[in-house]
């Protein structure tokens, strides 16, 4: 099923008013500029698109207000007319530069309009270009936390982290929230990436040495992050698949480090987005690039607990 | 990092009166406000955000580097940072906060009591780095801007304090 001719029209009306607009951006590093190219197709649906399964999509560095962002945003929009996922988690830098309420407007509700007119709720993390202020910014669905939790269906939990300013308050609450969790999938979502074969930032040590005995202790199974500004799926650390999705709006182009020994596929070419969708114990995953192209696919298996 | 010493304990606690101060006024202020909703639009997050930033300005127009950062505490903070700088880790800590904060402060007229530049994106705080440092309320945070401390009230995105060079030069 193609999206209906009124969204293409609208998507294209985005497109168009976001590259006009020369937008200021400030603080957003941006290493070398995607050409104007259009989408060239719409993505393809290889997911098990099954009745009664949690879809959803992930996005990360993303609000940059330019064409590139647009354009990606218009392929998740014609993903979501065949694939209907109802959730995407953001996993920082939802705003880059300025925040003011045309910002806003520009860099996050003008190019998901369609989606969010679809019913589709956001739920953001920070990175470390957002103001605190966006928890309270009713789109992203922070209910004013900085940290917080999502359940969207009983086997399903999913944990919304603060990675900029880790406080140990935030530590002692995820023990107990994951503690206390006996959903069959626990998900993680925040900025930084623990593992990372971007030649810009890398994996974050710190972050790794106090977050993975946790993860590996209360059985999460997938952690997504964003930060570098590249699509990478992880080869499994002990026993958990971290994904790094910070390829919504910026783009560094060719700065996976192929030798890190990390990749298990990865992807430097264009922005791309994660589309997912669990169903039982298995999590189906599509990475689908500006163009449309499915760039990685697969299905990964929860965690189950240790005796 | 072992325990503080008498006398460094007691030099950072000379911070006390100063934040305790700052926190009394921010909450003050913050209550003269209409509270900000959960589910705010960007209009009313920027309208409540700028005047509290406004009304913190016009409160501390006197305020000066050091007035929370004490000349007692100064010292004692720039140690601790260079200890865990000095560190195994220190290296990659630096590299960790250093990473999207190639800033110059002084280009950038950093001052107590002027707004955070919506430019800098906020560095990140590595949790040694905040193990190590005096415990803040929520309302405030440590980030860096270049090798500068900052003490940025988060809300009111106003710095309200700060110490020069209180990153070593070298690390690990």
């Amino acid at each position: 099923m193609s999206p209906p001719p009124s969204s293409l029209v609208l998507l294209a009306l985005l497109v168009v008013v976001a590259g006009g607009l020369g937008l200021d951006r400030g603080g957003g590093v941006r290493d070398i500029a995607l050409d104007a190219q259009p989408p060239a197709a719409p993505p393809s649906v290889a997911l098990p698109n099954r009745d009664g399964s949690f879809k959803f999509a992930v996005l990360g560095d993303f609000g940059t207000g330019e064409r590139a962002q647009y354009q990606l945003a218009g392929q998740m929009a014609a993903l979501h007319g065949r694939f209907k996922f109802d959730t995407v988690v953001t996993v920082g830098d939802n705003l880059y530069g300025g925040e003011r309420p045309q910002d806003f407007k520009v860099k996050f509700e003008l190019p998901y309009k369609p989606l969010l007119d679809a019913g589709v709720k956001f739920y953001a993390s920070l990175g470390n270009h957002d103001a605190r202020e966006q928890r309270y910014y009713k789109l992203f669905n922070m209910g004013g936390e900085l940290y917080y939790t999502l359940t969207p269906s009983p086997d399903i939990r999913l944990f919304m982290l603060e990675t900029t300013y880790p406080t140990p308050e935030q530590f002692t609450w995820l023990e107990k929230e994951l503690k206390g969790s006996n959903h069959k999938w626990k998900i993680a979502f925040f900025h930084h990436a623990m593992y990372s074969s971007g030649g810009r930032h890398g994996s974050d040590l710190g972050l790794r040495k106090v977050l993975e005995p946790l993860f590996v202790n209360y059985n999460v199974s997938v952690v997504l992050t964003g930060h570098d500004h590249v699509y990478e799926r992880v080869k499994p650390q002990k026993g958990i698949t971290y994904f790094v999705v910070g390829s919504g709006g910026e783009l560094r182009a060719g700065n996976l480090d192929r030798a890190s020994g990390l990749t298990a596929k990865g992807f430097d070419a264009d922005l791309a987005f994660l589309a997912a969708e669990i169903s039982g114990d298995q999590l189906h995953f599509n990475a689908i690039s500006r163009t449309g192209e499915t760039v990685d696919s697969g299905v990964l298996s929860r965690r189950t607990p240790t005796p | 990092m072992g325990p503080l010493s008498a006398a460094d304990a007691e030099a950072l606690a000379t911070m006390n009166d100063g934040l305790k101060a700052y926190i009394e006024l921010h909450t003050t202020l913050e209550r003269s406000l209409p509270p900000l909703s959960k589910d705010a639009s960007p209009e009313q997050i920027d309208k409540n955000q700028r005047a509290f930033e406004s009304l913190i300005r016009d409160a501390r127009t006197t305020a000066k580097p050091g007035d929370i950062f004490t000349p007692q505490a100064r010292p004692v903070i720039i140690r601790l940072l260079a200890t865990v700088f000095g560190g195994p880790e220190g290296r990659q800590l630096k590299a960790s906060i250093m990473d999207e904060n190639p800033v110059n402060p002084v280009e950038l007229k950093l001052a107590v009591n002027s707004r955070y530049p919506d430019t800098v994106p906020l560095t990140t705080i590595p949790p040694l780095v905040l193990q190590t440092l005096p415990k803040l309320t929520e309302d405030l945070e440590y980030r860096f801007i270049g090798d500068w401390l900052i003490l940025l009230d988060t809300h009111a995105h106003v710095i309200a304090d700060f110490i020069d060079n209180a990153l070593p030069k070298y690390a690990g």
